[in-house]
């Protein structure tokens, strides 16, 4: 790692002098221009030679924020400007000193006025889309400098405040590629970087009437936050620091812990400026790979997930892998998990496009052999109910699931398999027919007596029109052998995948043709006494009305 | 016990009644009277002092080294006397005086011949002949005389040819030998008469030669040394004598093969007695009649021979069957496909069955991937398919065609189409099989097939001609002049199109045939597979966008389907293939923006194919296709619905007979009558999914408006925008219709409740006063009979309904881990339940006994040859010691004696001496 950032920063130098060379190149194609370049070179060459020649620094400033207008010296000044600085603070000039005589003082609060006024410079720099990057290199060196000179070596400094100005544009700016490149090159290089960049965000979250966020805000600030997922587990992994790292081990910058107190931090302040159903759903997408990781106290997100958990539909399926990570891991106090479970099981399930993900959840949800087995049933029942309207390939995931759960709990095979013995119930039964005990709808998945009914739907499925399907269904009356059907090979399957199936495979066997050629396909039949119509020509009028229509 | 072996001898010998007080003379002269009580006493004296010796020579019995062991079950059976397990002692003895008598004889006997030691060269070499044998002799006895010589060797310079008498040679010795010679031989020959002649032969060889070695050995050699000239001869002699014998041998084997062939006849006919009954019996004097003469003989013989060859081979298991036996066969083959046709009538009958039959095999093999599912669909499809076919004859004849001659026609195209292959294999069976005389009725066969085939055309073409006739009579004069009689065979949909572009459409039909007739396979090699690109050009026609103004009017698409459905009796590939891929670019192109078109070739599919397959290459992808648009279409114009709509009367027809459950048609139609409904449900009315319908779909103010009947044109998005309330009509009122038929069609169904409880639910939405307000009396009418009728349904259905019993399945048997106990366990034994491995494990292990008793007997011969050797050696020493003892004892008493005398004489001359 440190080897690898030392890389980075080398390649970081080399592009930097690219940039001059470039810069220079430039020049020498345009006459008037050079005269300019060589000025500002003559011009950094006395600045460092003579304090005589400070005054030049506001020269090249004026210089420098004529970029606005596309001029391409003001690139060269204030990469100019930048050498100047660094040397400045190499040499201490901008470290107040104690006993300084009058002029000193002055020209050193001159000084410090013209770097803090380079620094804005350079944030807004960052804002322009062509000069992003090279501001942003600029920025960094300077914050480098900064950090190791601007105050006294034994205390640990980092310009805070300098690298929030930095964040605060780039997340209020919308350009892309500056954002990615501080993000791969800075980030999540350095760990004092990523913490303070953390800490930054927080802030300038906080900044943010509730009311009123800019649009783009979130993007920018989740696409920053969600690519961060290197998350220190232990001290020993923190040793890449932009700026040499404070010495002091007890040192916040050097604890695991803060860091990822840092990183909570950030992300409770992008919840709390989280507004549209599309970005709660970004964030729920990666909340259990992404954000937790970095929750010191995870029970911070419960707050987060149950709202989204509450608000049914998609939302609640996502949030269910984040609630079941802090029920499981973090012994989240959810009493009502199971009817919410069941509760969305509603009819738009089977035909979502979730549906896979769900089921792998739901799977692990009832993968305990401690349920109570009319809380089984009731999932059972309910969705053999609802794949009566399902498609082929959600139906091709429920049986086997059923199956599944059927083999886990030997109770509720009443459900495919009851012999009445009561005599009185029998009779009951012949009279009137079977009741069925199972009430859609009730809520609470153990009151709704789908223990005692049957799973005549999973029957009907056994004449599916699909072939494979039928097959499938027909397990549940099959004797139950098998231990278990690995779910995924059933998970993935839509039309489309099924349609493929069929038509991918070559014929090979020569078709059976219907032997019987009818006479009328479209048309109603001559004598409709003897030879009746189809549905088709029945309910469907092809445009040319024989003699016998027959009255629908 | 006490006491010295003596006294427990004596002790013993007392006890046993052998020795004991003196018997009293009367005693003593009762047990002589008694003989047979003396005999027995003696038996029984000599039986307990047996046991007295054993008993007080304990080294005489073998025991085990320790002591008796503890009673297990896998212990040994214990033999009889268990505590003694051999008599070394006697064994040993046993086995010495054995050897004694075998190998101490071989021994003695070794090298020698009748007691005498024969130290001829060779003589027990196998691997000499005789002549090397001769020769190595005649060598070594050279270098034995030559060695010989010494300086003083007189009889060198003068060589002797035997003994002389006055100079001349005695003769009597030769002739001597000649008649010992001839002597021995006719001896053998006697004694060998019974043997056969090659063993004579060999015999009498081995002993000429012994004879004459002996002759050379005992009596030349004493008498004197052969000349090289003699030997030589004499080697020559005998070489041509072996030849000479050899010669006779090979003559003897001719004569005895002569005589072999001469009774091979009688062998043959032994032989063809059992093989062929009487068949080839007279042949058999034939053979041996010309077992005379040898040409003709070898000729018969390779006759014969290929005969023999050739009837075991080409003897057909049938071809003695009489017409009775063929008469049998043919009905049981008649018999097994008749039934296994009723096999498929009772599938169709019962489809539900058939499947469970296929679902079996599916479930047996467990969780396979659904692919592997498809595949195995693929493969039953076949068998399933064809049963379809037939399963929906008695329909037709329910149906009662009342034109007989069309109900005819058809069922000799299914028979061509479906049992072709049957039929075909069939007929190669018996190619194979038929003698000559059954290839006249092949060929009758094959000429019905092809009958079958072209009348089958001709007569559909001309059942066809009175149907066109009765549709376009009126056109028909008229399009008789501009219609030519020959068109070419179009390969492309463009050509066709280009060809009949200058008719009117209702013509094309007519075209269609004249093609058909004109391009018949009969006609021309290549016809076939012109029809096959013209067929596929048809469905390609039938494909075509359309379009009201200028697309063929439904009666001529209707005839075209039909025309496609007879060509797809012949090229069921190619149409297939062309279908599907018309499918496969619905799927990829819009699969939920369905054309007219499309719609039209999914209703071809649904009348070509049969529909209630459980699986089928055309029919599944069809459903496929359908059911994908009804079931992910979100319906934004009325166009869609109308399509829509479509599309569920076909699933429902193409489910007419099978009656399987499509969840799309029942969702789609709730789904429409919830668009279309005045106002909006404010409850969820059911698990079918809702999709909020676009504004101005639902029907408003329609009072007076006409239900009519939904026509293609309402498909197009175009059409559809102006309809306004009449189309939106029509819509509810097709659906209501679709959804009584889907009842009708599901009413056995087990969730028939739980389908159709929605849909109640929606209808008494529609039923509810503010909806009703703004529809027709006769839509409304027809909604609450819906209802009405669901509603009766559902009581029903209710009233049917029983718990489920799925599950009366044989339990299964617990797996059982308990081993297989024989009763009766040998430990010996093995019970390895390979039999090769337990047979060779057997002879591995006599094999293994085998050996160490081998080597222990080799052993124990070596000890004794070893211990005889030692012992003639000491003999030998012995009497050397003894002979050399002897001798010198003799010497030394010479000695004595000679010096005795020597001192006498010398005292006799010392006495002289003295007196003198």
């Amino acid at each position: 790692m440190p080897a690898g950032s030392q890389d980075s920063a080398k390649r970081k130098r080399a592009s930097t002098g690219k940039v001059t060379k470039v810069a220079k190149r430039r020049l020498s194609s345009d006459e008037e221009a050079e005269d300019l370049n060589g000025k500002i070179l003559l011009m950094e060459q006395g600045i460092l030679e003579s304090k005589k020649n400070y005054n030049d620094i506001a020269n090249l400033l004026s210089i420098a924020s004529g970029y606005e207008d596309g001029e391409e010296e003001s690139t060269l000044a204030a990469v100019a400007l930048c050498r100047i600085f660094l040397r400045l603070l190499a040499q201490g000039s901008l470290v107040a000193k104690k006993n300084q005589s009058e002029k000193e003082a002055v020209v050193f609060s001159w000084l410090k006025d013209q770097y803090s006024q380079y620094k804005s410079l350079l944030q807004d720099m960052l804002k322009d889309k062509d000069l992003a990057v090279t501001a942003l290199t600029l920025c960094m060196r300077t914050l480098k400098a900064e950090g190791e000179h601007l105050h006294n070596k034994e205390e640990y400094t980092f310009p805070q405040a300098f690298l929030e100005g930095i964040v605060a544009t780039l997340i209020t700016s919308d350009s892309d590629d500056v954002g990615k490149a501080f993000l791969e090159s800075y980030v999540e290089e350095f760990d004092d970087i990523r913490y303070y960049t953390f800490k930054s965000v927080k802030t300038i979250l906080g900044r943010f009437n509730k009311d009123d966020i800019p649009d783009g805000l979130f993007d920018r600030a989740f696409a920053l936050l969600s690519a961060l997922d290197g998350v220190p587990q232990s001290a020993e992994e923190l040793e890449d620091f932009y700026i040499p790292r404070p010495k002091k081990k007890s040192h916040n910058l050097r604890s695991a812990i803060q860091h990822k107190r840092q990183g909570q931090d950030a992300w409770l302040a992008i919840l709390s400026i989280v507004q549209s159903k599309d970005e709660r759903k970004r964030i729920l997408s990666v909340i259990s790979t992404n954000i937790a990781p970095w929750f010191t106290r995870p029970e911070l997100l419960s707050d987060f997930l149950t709202s989204c958990y509450n608000a049914g539909g998609s939302m609640s399926l996502l949030a269910l892998s984040g609630v079941f990570y802090l029920i499981q891991e973090r012994n989240l106090d959810y009493p009502s998990f199971y009817p919410k479970l069941y509760s969305l099981l509603d009819k738009d399930i089977l035909h979502s496009k979730h549906r896979s993900r769900f089921f792998r959840l739901l799977d692990t949800f009832l993968a305990s052999t401690h349920l109570p087995a009319a809380l089984v049933a009731s999932f059972v029942k309910r969705l053999a109910r609802l794949s009566l309207n399902a498609p082929p390939s959600a139906i091709a995931t429920v049986i086997p699931w059923t199956y599944n759960l059927l083999k886990r709990h030997p109770t509720c095979t009443f459900m495919i398999h009851r012999v009445v013995q009561d005599p009185e119930l029998k009779k009951h039964i012949q009279d009137n027919g079977a009741d069925d005990s199972f009430d859609p709808k009730e809520t609470d998945p153990i009151e709704t007596g789908a223990i005692d009914s049957s799973l005549w739907e999973l029957v009907q499925l056994q004449s599916h029109y699909h072939p494979n399907v039928a097959t499938i269904a027909k397990i549940v009356s099959e004797q139950f052998t098998k231990q278990s059907y690995n779910m995924e090979d059933f998970l993935d399957h839509s039309y489309a995948s099924l349609l493929d199936a069929e038509i991918g495979k070559e014929i090979k066997k020569a078709p059976v043709v219907e032997f019987h050629i009818p006479k009328r396909v479209f048309l109603p039949q001559d004598e409709p006494a003897t030879n009746p119509d189809s549905l088709l020509v029945k309910l469907w009028d092809f445009g040319e009305p024989a003699n016998g229509v027959a009255a629908a | 016990m006490a006491g010295s072996q003596l006294k427990r001898l004596k002790a013993s010998l007392r006890d046993q009644g052998i020795t004991g007080p003196q018997k009293s003379k009367k005693q003593r002269r009762k047990l002589a009277q008694d003989g047979t009580a003396r005999n027995d006493k003696r038996l029984q004296r000599g039986v307990v002092l047996e046991g007295i010796r054993e008993q007080f020579n304990p080294f005489d019995l073998k025991h085990a080294a320790r002591g008796p062991k503890f009673e297990v079950t896998t212990n040994k059976p214990k033999t009889s006397n268990a505590s003694v397990k051999g008599r070394p002692g006697l064994a040993k003895a046993a086995s010495e005086e054995k050897r004694k008598q075998t190998l101490l004889v071989d021994m003695q006997r070794r090298n020698k011949v009748g007691g005498i030691l024969d130290r001829r060269f060779g003589e027990n070499d196998p691997t000499m002949t005789p002549e090397e044998k001769m020769l190595e002799r005649f060598a070594r006895e050279k270098q034995k005389t030559h060695n010989k010589k010494s300086a003083f060797d007189l009889e060198d310079d003068e060589p002797m040819d035997g003994l002389t008498h006055m100079g001349r040679s005695l003769d009597f010795g030769e002739e001597e030998e000649l008649a010992d010679d001839f002597q021995e031989d006719d001896l053998k020959d006697d004694e060998d008469s019974d043997g056969d002649t090659r063993e004579k032969r060999l015999k009498r060889l081995r002993a000429i030669i012994a004879a004459g070695e002996e002759e050379g050995g005992e009596d030349g050699e004493p008498e004197r040394k052969k000349t090289k000239k003699e030997v030589m001869e004499e080697v020559i002699a005998k070489s041509k004598l072996h030849k000479y014998e050899r010669q006779a041998a090979k003559d003897d084997d001719d004569d005895l093969r002569a005589e072999l062939d001469k009774e091979l006849p009688d062998i043959r006919k032994l032989l063809w007695s059992g093989l062929n009954g009487g068949k080839h019996q007279e042949n058999a004097p034939l053979s041996t009649i010309a077992g005379v003469d040898r040409d003709a003989f070898d000729k018969n013989f390779d006759i014969q021979v290929k005969k023999l060859a050739q009837d075991k081979k080409a003897q057909p298991s049938n071809r003695t069957k009489t017409d009775d036996e063929k008469a049998e066969e043919e009905s049981t083959r008649l018999k097994r496909l008749e039934e296994k046709r009723q096999k498929r009538m009772m599938g169709e009958e019962v489809s539900d069955s058939d499947e469970d039959e296929d679902d079996k095999k599916k479930d047996t093999a467990g969780g396979r991937q659904e692919d592997d599912e498809d595949e195995d669909d693929d493969d039953d499809d076949d068998g399933f398919g064809l049963g379809h076919g037939i399963k929906t004859r008695p329909t037709a004849t329910e149906l009662g065609f009342d034109d007989e001659d069309d109900f005819v026609i058809d069922d000799d195209l299914v028979a061509s189409g479906s049992d072709l292959e049957l039929v075909e294999s069939d007929d190669d069976f018996d190619e194979e099989e038929e003698d000559d005389s059954d290839s006249a009725n092949q060929a009758q066969v094959d000429e019905d097939d092809d009958d079958e085939f072209t009348k089958g055309l001709l007569n559909e073409s001309e059942t066809k001609d009175p149907i066109f006739q009765a549709n376009f009579s009126s056109k028909e004069k008229s399009d008789e002049n501009g219609l030519p009689f020959t068109f070419p065979c179009p390969q492309s949909c463009a050509e066709f199109v280009s060809i009949t572009q200058d008719y009117d459409h209702t013509n094309l039909p007519k075209i269609v045939q004249r093609i058909r007739a004109l391009h018949h396979p009969k006609l021309d090699s290549k016809n076939k597979e012109r029809l096959a690109n013209f067929s596929v050009a048809l469905v390609d026609f039938v494909a075509l966008p359309w379009n009201a103004a200028t697309s063929p009017p439904f009666s001529v698409l209707e005839s075209l389907i039909r025309h496609i459905h007879s060509l797809s009796k012949m090229f069921p590939v190619e149409i297939a293939k062309q279908f599907r891929q018309h499918l496969e670019e619905i799927s990829q192109s819009r699969p939920i923006a369905l054309l007219p078109s499309d719609l039209t070739v999914l209703t071809a599919i649904g009348t070509i194919y049969p529909t209630s397959d459980h699986f089928h290459q055309v029919v599944t992808p069809a459903m496929l296709t359908i059911s994908r648009y009804i079931g992910q279409k979100v319906p934004r114009e009325l166009s869609d619905y109308a399509i829509g709509t479509y599309l569920s009367i076909l699933c429902l027809q193409y489910q007419q007979l099978s009656k399987r459950y499509v969840p799309e048609v029942i969702n789609f139609a709730l789904n429409t009558i919830c668009s279309l409904s005045p106002v909006a449900s404010s409850k969820s009315l059911g698990n079918f999914p809702v999709h909020e319908p676009s504004a101005g779909s639902r029907i408003q103010k329609a009072k007076k408006v006409e239900l009519r009947r939904l026509n293609f044109s309402d498909c197009l998005a175009e059409n559809s925008q102006e309809g306004g309330n009449a189309l939106k009509l029509a819509l509810l009122g097709t659906t209501i219709q679709v959804l009584d038929a889907a009842a009708d069609l599901w009413t056995a169904k087990p969730a028939f409740l739980e389908t159709f409880s929605q849909v109640v639910e929606v209808l008494s939405h529609v039923n509810s006063k503010p909806s009703k307000e703004h529809l027709p009396t006769a839509a409304s009418e027809k909604t609450e009979r819906l209802e009405e009728k669901l509603k009766r349904m559902s009581r029903v259905s209710q009233l049917a309904r029983r718990p489920l019993e799925l599950h009366h399945h044989k339990p299964l048997s617990i797996k059982t881990y308990i081993p297989k106990f024989e009763d009766t366990f040998d430990p010996d034994k093995h019970y390895d339940p390979d039999r090769e491995r337990a047979e060779m494990a057997k002879l591995k292990k006599e094999h293994k006994k085998e050996r160490k008793g081998a080597m222990r007997e080799l052993r124990k011969d070596a000890n004794f040859m070893a211990r005889e050797n030692l012992r003639i050696k000491k003999a030998k020493d012995e009497a050397y010691e003894k002979k050399y003892k002897r001798l010198v004892a003799e010497i030394q008493n010479e000695e004595g004696r000679e010096a005795n005398n020597y001192e006498r004489e010398q005292k006799a001359r010392k006495r002289a001496n003295a007196r003198r």
